[in-house]
């Protein structure tokens, strides 16, 4: 491992594509235990293909993921399924089971990966449902909460097994100001509170400055990153003029 | 005071009780997913027997994650140890915290939740309502239907003809080897079944015959439609499910379209179209089923084709062609009008596929019933 020792997540000159269409190549940063990372990019620059290698579920074409210590790209069976452990994940539309109800949902991973009694089960479910403020809506199917209440649910259920990673697939993504806010205060809360790290996709630039540690912006002409850092900081003085741009909402 | 632990457990406990009343519990080591429950079920079993008035527990050596606070939290309201007063000391700041996130109430809600479960007599009622007024759709469907077909042959700009080529092409064209070989292999067997019956009568010539007519009047066009419920009519549900699911035909209809002139018409205008064409194809394949098992009797070949030949009469090819265009227009409307009443959710689709099958084929036999007792009067 030639990654900093505070680093959780190492990407390493990862190429990444679909067919011969190639969406990022050699690619390499790292994300540190602790922070919440964004990654940015504009429409069909390839975050969210990005995102779906960084948890495993597609095969880079080169390179390698490496979260704490261990290749994702590699794993194979048990260790692979020990590396998925580490870490949660939200969905973009929150993607609860619609047969379920909302605690079922967040009860899932406890009921198929843990030998715990009932009675633990429903109380840690209803704690994470009561940390995402949902405690309320527990005995509710999926289809009558609102988009913002199933992505809360939606974390609820990534963080029901304790991870210490979870990735965001745009959060914010068609939710209201003001629901994108709360679910801002939920995730410094829940960095800060949990100690998770987050590492999110997104182009809410507002949810950006007010969670965001640190971020990298991709770009779709050359395929790489155009720009790694604190985001108040890049707008300022990212090298691209058209990163400065896009972190100040102008048109480019 | 005995040590109450397990080798290969990462956490240990240490249970005492005091002769006043109180007892206390001192836990340290690693109180995870994987320990939690063993340590819960023995601690359940421990604390059992035991009445105590207040309990201390001591979690100043202990690191825990959210099970592992599930079992203090547990202990902590008493649920282990009812009627005592608990006392939990040592917890980290950041434990704390979580453990605020814990809550009886919550736990009691969802205790005394209970799924709302309807009476025999609701279902009923409700059942039967539903009934109705799926049979009120049913009809007001007809029409509709109707009145977008007849609206399409008088303005024919209305059709999308290229809609109807492809449907004509996906469900009708591409269904042809299998509902040959399904009806070919149907042919088969079924003069191999009546050969014995008719040998001991010394008519087994006459299995020609009743291939011929059985094939042309019956099998031939329920067999072709019940394939095209089954590989078409549900790919329509399916097709028509997921639009209304995604919002298109709320689309169509807020710009001025309707669903069924839009999107109806054509399938039920291919579906009238491509059922005789899968009919005689269904008809040819299962005479040519049954010449193979005749040829295997002794009879010539020519004998064989004289027999149908002489069988066969138009009006029974009449009445087979006839028959298919009513279940292709039966298949293609059902199925279509299933994918219109999808409802809202992921299951929604795969319900309405089912109905579509169901529902298709429970009329193709409905019909066929009715249509062979109306023309045994009239031939009479």
């Amino acid at each position: 491992m030639n990654g900093a020792p505070h680093s959780l997540i190492e990407v390493r000159d990862l190429t990444i594509g679909y067919g011969d269409r190639l969406v990022l190549e050699g690619i390499n940063f790292d994300v540190r235990r602790g922070e919440v990372f964004a990654i940015l990019g504009v429409s069909g620059s390839g975050k969210s293909t990005l995102l779906k290698h960084m948890i495993g579920l597609y095969q880079p074409i080169r390179g390698d993921v490496v979260i704490s210590g261990a290749s994702i790209v590699h794993a194979e069976g048990d260790e692979r399924l020990r590396i998925l452990r580490k870490f949660g994940v939200l969905y973009q539309g929150g993607a609860l089971f619609g047969s379920l109800t909302t605690v079922e949902n967040v009860r899932l991973p406890l009921d198929e990966f843990t030998d715990l009694p009932e009675v633990a089960k429903d109380l840690i479910a209803l704690s994470k449902l009561r940390l995402v403020g949902l405690e309320s809506a527990a005995t509710k199917l999926p289809a009558d909460l609102s988009g913002g209440m199933q992505k809360r649910a939606g974390i609820a259920r990534a963080i029901v097994m304790d991870p210490c990673l979870l990735f965001l697939d745009e959060p914010s993504a068609g939710l209201d100001p003001i629901t994108s806010a709360g679910l801002d205060a939920l995730i410094r809360e829940l960095a800060r509170g949990l100690g998770i790290t987050f590492v999110m996709v997104t182009h809410e630039l507002a949810s950006i400055y007010s969670v965001a540690d640190r971020i990298v912006v991709l770009d779709p002409k050359t395929r790489g990153i155009a720009a790694e850092g604190v985001p108040s900081w890049l707008r300022e003085n990212a090298n691209q003029p058209w990163v400065r741009q896009f972190l100040k909402r102008e048109a480019a | 005071m005995p040590e109450k632990s397990s080798v290969d457990l990462p956490v240990r406990w240490n249970l005492s009780v005091r002769p006043d009343g109180t007892g206390k519990l001192e836990f340290a080591g690693e109180l995870d997913a994987e320990s939690t429950p063993v340590a819960w079920r023995s601690l359940e079993s421990e604390l059992a027997g035991i009445k105590v008035a207040s309990f201390e527990i001591d979690v100043r050596q202990l690191v825990c994650d959210s099970a592992g606070l599930a079992l203090l939290y547990h202990l902590s309201i008493g649920g282990m140890t009812p009627g005592a007063i608990v006392n939990l000391t040592g917890l980290s700041p950041e434990l704390q915290h979580l453990l605020r996130s814990f809550s009886k109430e919550d736990f009691q809600a969802l205790q005394e939740h209970e799924p709302t479960c309807s009476s025999f007599v609701e279902d009923v009622g409700a059942a039967t309502g539903s009934w109705l007024r799926d049979l009120r759709q049913q009809v007001e469907f007809i029409g509709e239907v109707t009145l977008g077909v007849m609206k399409s042959l008088f303005r024919p700009r209305l059709m999308h003809w290229k809609e109807v080529f492809r449907v004509f092409e996906v469900a009708g064209v591409n269904a042809l080897p299998v509902v040959s070989l399904l009806t070919f292999l149907v042919g088969m067997v079924i003069a191999f079944e009546s050969a014995q019956p008719l040998e001991q009568l010394g008519a087994q010539v006459f299995v020609a015959n009743l291939l011929g007519l059985v094939m042309s009047r019956e099998l031939g066009p329920v067999m072709a439609a019940i394939m095209l419920a089954g590989r078409s009519g549900s790919a329509f549900a399916a097709e028509l499910g997921t639009m209304k699911v995604n919002e298109e035909l709320n689309a169509l209809q807020t710009m001025g379209l309707s669903p069924v002139q839009f999107l109806v018409v054509q399938r039920v205008v291919a579906g009238i179209l491509l059922t005789p064409v899968l009919t005689i194809f269904a008809m040819y394949a299962g005479l040519l089923g049954g010449i193979p098992v005749l040829l295997g009797l002794g009879f010539p070949l020519r004998m064989v084709l004289h027999q149908v030949q002489s069988g066969l009469h138009f009006g029974d090819l009449a009445e087979g062609l006839s028959k298919s265009i009513v279940f292709g227009a039966i298949v293609a409307s059902v199925s279509c009008l299933r994918g219109l009443q999808t409802g809202e959710g992921p299951r929604a689709v795969g319900e309405s596929t089912t109905r579509s099958v169901v529902s298709s084929i429970l009329l193709i036999i409905l019909a066929d019933a009715i249509i062979a007792a109306v023309t045994y009067t009239l031939r009479k």
